[in-house]
């Protein structure tokens, strides 16, 4: 063959249909994604909306407008609100210095911190919720050996609200001192060296360096505690007060025992609204720490 | 400006020696650079110096005060990072500022100190950008001036020019030089690169194992190496095995008279100090020639197998295969590792022929 032969010959194009393909693998997934979460969702908003009348089915606020105008509703959710901004800010109150101790700390107790903070991720809610009932609780643990010293009894967090906000930023703290160890990872040890190098003490290079340098992986802690905590459903169930409650219990009552699935469904929907606003938070933090580190 | 002064300095990691007792003087303004292979101790003796690594034991001194226990940020020191290590969420100006604010220096003094030191490092008007929106080049720039606007006693640099590429390094290291010497700033400068060492510093500190092997003046250094490991790790070094006998090397290429005691000796010939003429009775082959532009590198064999490397002026580039003569302007010889103080007398009147 000669070379002008060669030099004529067509460049073969891409097969056609790639598109097709990668369409086809992802067909599976989404169509799950579709039918176990999207569709369920936009049934249940729908059911919210649409009231059968004699005439044949009407769109209705109704649920709505009795969930934001009864006090006994409002009050589930401003204390639902109130124990998950009370258990993040606690959690990183919590989990930020363990997080710095043990991105920073070079001693062997480093290793037993972590394994401590890491512990109740392996201890099921339900057994945690026990634990803290006998521990906490009237004549529990804590109250024998008070008894014991002479000492008078603690007045218990079982039952009252203060009960679900210890077991979830209990049950939190390994997730949230995971994501900060893997924030801080972010902070090389020269930046701080650099920092101190220039004069700065502890505090100022926490303010300064640290805290500047980690600022989007706070807001996936923060995303992910609201997320985790808002839609909880065991602990404040076994250790919450009954009235107010928070609104995972809230909306099990009212399905099964005063058996309003409408009403019930009205509450899920709110709920979930309200998490998709920090799930929206969540992505845009995480668009921006994709952003940042192109 | 200050002096340094680190005695009988030591620091051990997990029960090992890093270094195991140091002495260094370093005098106001002068420049010393540590170099060193890989695990010698450079950068532990940098940043026991700068407060980072507290030493197990001996002193650090700068002018004379003990700052062994002081912290980093109670140092009259700053440093360089390898790394630049700039915040990259403050701008050049917010990086350059930061110690300066921590001072509680009055605004009008941080602009005007912030400005002064940017034109010094040639970034004037680099103020506002964001760090990640300069060249490795000008990150390093700004790393020094972050380090210099703090006003130093003594500044301290860990291989600063690593990350940048040939051109910019010979730049970078040019400034550097101009820089320190105007300031007249007290600098230690830890590098494993030789020409780096050689183009900048007052004075080279050699370490090996976490001691001192040769701390002398650049040309000293490079002329007059005072152990076999600095001959071998500054430059290229030919080392010829042979044993003196009776006031005379042994070795078949260069069997020349030297003053030493009867026992095994290495000679010791510097590529540039060997000259090369073609000769088919000669006793070395050429295996390969590499031209590196300026000069011609040939890498000879005898007919013992032995191996050494010899400069050529471009236009005498020898084939390989081709038989050559030797002869050489200089040559040392070391004995038990040490620098023999031998020096033939009829090398110093001209060069020596094999």
């Amino acid at each position: 063959m000669s070379d002008a032969a060669i030099a004529v010959r067509p460049v073969r194009a891409a097969p056609r249909g790639g598109g097709l393909t990668g369409l086809l693998l992802v067909f599976l997934p989404v169509g799950l994604l579709a039918w176990l979460i999207l569709y369920p969702i936009l049934r249940a908003v729908i059911r919210t909306l649409v009231v059968q009348t004699g005439t044949g089915p009407a769109l209705s606020l109704e649920t709505y407008r009795f969930f934001f105008t009864d006090g006994y509703s409002l009050a589930n959710l401003w204390l639902t609100l109130w124990v998950t901004a009370l258990c993040a800010v606690l959690l990183l109150a919590v989990c930020l210095p363990i997080a710095l101790y043990l991105r920073f700390a070079k001693s062997r107790i480093a290793a037993l911190v972590q394994g401590l903070a890491l512990f109740p991720m392996f201890v099921p809610s339900v057994i945690l919720a026990y634990a803290l009932i006998r521990t906490l609780g009237p004549n529990g643990a804590v109250d024998l050996v008070l008894n014991a010293a002479g000492l008078p009894k603690i007045a218990s967090p079982y039952l009252t609200p203060a009960g679900p906000v210890i077991g979830l930023v209990w049950d939190n703290i390994p997730l949230t001192v995971l994501m900060l160890v893997a924030g801080l990872g972010n902070v090389s040890d020269n930046a701080v060296e650099a920092a101190r190098d220039a004069g700065a003490r502890p505090f100022a290079l926490l303010r300064h360096i640290i805290l500047p340098q980690i600022g989007n992986a706070l807001l996936v802690v923060l995303s992910f505690t609201v997320l985790s905590i808002f839609s909880a459903f065991t602990l404040p169930y076994v250790l919450g007060p009954a009235s107010p409650e928070m609104m995972g219990p809230f909306m099990q009552r009212t399905f099964t025992d005063v058996q309003d699935p409408r009403m019930a469904i009205t509450q899920a929907v709110i709920t979930f609204a309200i998490c998709a606003g920090f799930g929206a938070f969540y992505v845009r933090s995480i668009a921006r720490n994709r952003e940042a580190s192109r | 400006m200050a002096t340094l002064s680190l005695s009988a300095i030591g620091k051990s990691f997990g029960g090992a020696d890093v270094i195991p007792g140091l002495d260094l003087d370093i005098a106001e303004g002068e420049l010393v650079c540590l170099l060193g292979p890989s695990g010698s101790g450079k950068s532990t003796l940098l940043r026991m110096a700068g407060g980072f690594e507290m030493p197990d034991r001996g002193t650090v001194r700068i002018g004379g005060a003990d700052v062994t226990r002081m912290p980093p940020e109670k140092r009259p020191t700053a440093m360089v990072f390898q790394s630049h290590a700039l915040w990259s969420h403050m701008s050049v100006a917010g990086n350059i500022a930061f110690g300066l604010k921590l001072r509680r220096l009055p605004r009008a003094e941080i602009r005007s100190r912030v400005e002064a030191v940017l034109e010094l490092v040639g970034l004037a008007g680099y103020g506002a950008r964001k760090v990640w929106q300069l060249s490795g080049g000008q990150q390093q720039r700004v790393a020094i001036a972050r380090a210099l606007v703090l006003e130093p006693q003594i500044l301290l640099l860990d291989e600063p020019f690593a990350s940048l590429d040939q051109h910019l390094r010979e730049r970078m290291r040019e400034e550097l030089r101009d820089i320190q010497q105007r300031l007249g700033i007290t600098t230690l400068f830890v590098t494993h690169g030789q020409d780096e060492a050689l183009a900048l510093a007052d004075r080279i500190v050699v370490l090996k194992d976490g001691r001192i092997e040769q701390a002398d003046a650049p040309d000293v250094l490079y002329r007059a190496p005072a152990t076999r490991f600095v001959a071998g790790f500054i430059g290229t070094m030919n080392f010829l095995a042979c044993d003196i006998r009776r006031g005379r090397a042994d070795h078949p290429l260069f069997a020349v008279p030297l003053a030493l005691p009867d026992g095994p000796a290495e000679l010791a010939i510097r590529p540039e100090a060997l000259r090369l003429t073609p000769d088919a009775e000669g006793p070395v082959r050429v295996r390969r020639v590499t031209d590196y532009g300026s000069h011609v590198l040939a890498d000879l064999e005898t007919d013992d197998g032995e191996r050494l490397k010899a400069h050529c002026p471009p236009e005498a580039r020898p084939a390989p295969g081709q038989r050559m003569r030797l002869s050489a302007r200089q040559l040392s010889a070391y004995q038990q590792g040490r620098r023999a103080e031998a020096s033939p007398a009829h090398l110093r009147e001209g060069a020596l022929h094999a």
